[in-house]
């Protein structure tokens, strides 16, 4: 296959990480901001397996491997989220972020 | 321009399309469709890197597992799943921020050696041995993480808790 420009690359996953970073920052609901996150972390994981990609050599497949451990690492993060949630909404009756301040000052 | 740099476009054009409209949608359950599409868009741009193992695992653990998990969230948490969320604004401390991380991001790209090389495509039989030997740490890191995040979760929504 032709080459294709790693700049496109990068600006994909810098704009799919600003608008997750978006997301974290003003949704009020936990399964929108669970989203959020979900949405940066496939940037970062797009990262490894461009700069692999490009790194030539064995960089590809470590890469690769890398991108593997960390959809894992995301679907884990999921699991334990939507556990947090359903404990969230057993205990305050809603899964808004705003009104979780039981850690607070 | 090739044909791969056309499908890079599009899918991208997809990808930050579908991830803006999940985070605007009003209803849950709709955020949750963009989503799934959002999946499968960036599992296609791992078949365009050369990458057919990663986009399957995209398309199992990300288009499959991850939505339905946040489905079943959304039908636990509420009684009437199409129930519309309360507007938020946009917001213009966290859209500065957004831009900002962009711009940060974005400007890195100048200082990276330009690779005309093409992308390489790898026998997934080398990405297995790979991730048994040489990245065989993370791997057995993944399952630990995994082994304690599962009785984690079972320890968060057990019943009786005080």
């Amino acid at each position: 296959m032709t080459a294709l420009p790693l700049v496109g690359f990068v600006a994909l996953s810098s704009a799919l990480l600003a608008i997750g970073l978006f997301g974290i920052l003003t949704r009020r609901n936990f399964i929108l901001v669970l989203i959020a996150i979900e949405i940066a972390m496939n940037a970062a994981i797009l990262n490894f397996v461009y700069f692999g990609a490009f790194a030539g050599g064995t960089g590809g497949l470590s890469g690769q491997a890398i991108a593997v451990v960390l959809i894992g690492f995301a679907a884990t993060e999921v699991a334990v989220g939507l556990a947090i949630v359903l404990a969230l909404n057993r205990l305050k009756g809603t899964i808004n972020v705003a009104q979780a301040t039981d850690l607070r000052f | 321009m090739s044909l791969e740099e056309l499908a890079f476009l599009a899918l991208a054009a997809v990808a930050l399309f579908t991830a803006v409209a999940a985070l605007l949608v009003r209803e849950l359950v709709h955020t949750i469709l963009w989503i799934a599409v959002f999946f499968v868009d960036i599992s296609a741009i791992y078949f365009l890197l050369e990458a057919p193992f990663l986009g399957v695992l995209q398309l199992g653990v990300y288009a499959g597992a991850v939505t339905v998990l946040l489905l079943f969230g959304v039908m636990l948490t509420r009684k009437r799943i199409f129930s519309r969320e309360a507007v938020t604004g946009i917001g213009a401390v966290p859209l500065a921020l957004a831009v900002v991380t962009f711009i940060f991001a974005i400007t890195a790209v100048g200082q990276l050696p330009q690779s005309d090389q093409p992308v390489r495509s790898y026998d997934p039989a080398l990405l297995s041995q790979n991730l048994f030997t040489t990245n065989g740490p993370w791997l057995l890191l993944l399952g630990l993480l995994m082994m304690g995040a599962v009785a984690g979760a079972i320890y968060l929504v057990r019943e009786g808790r005080e």
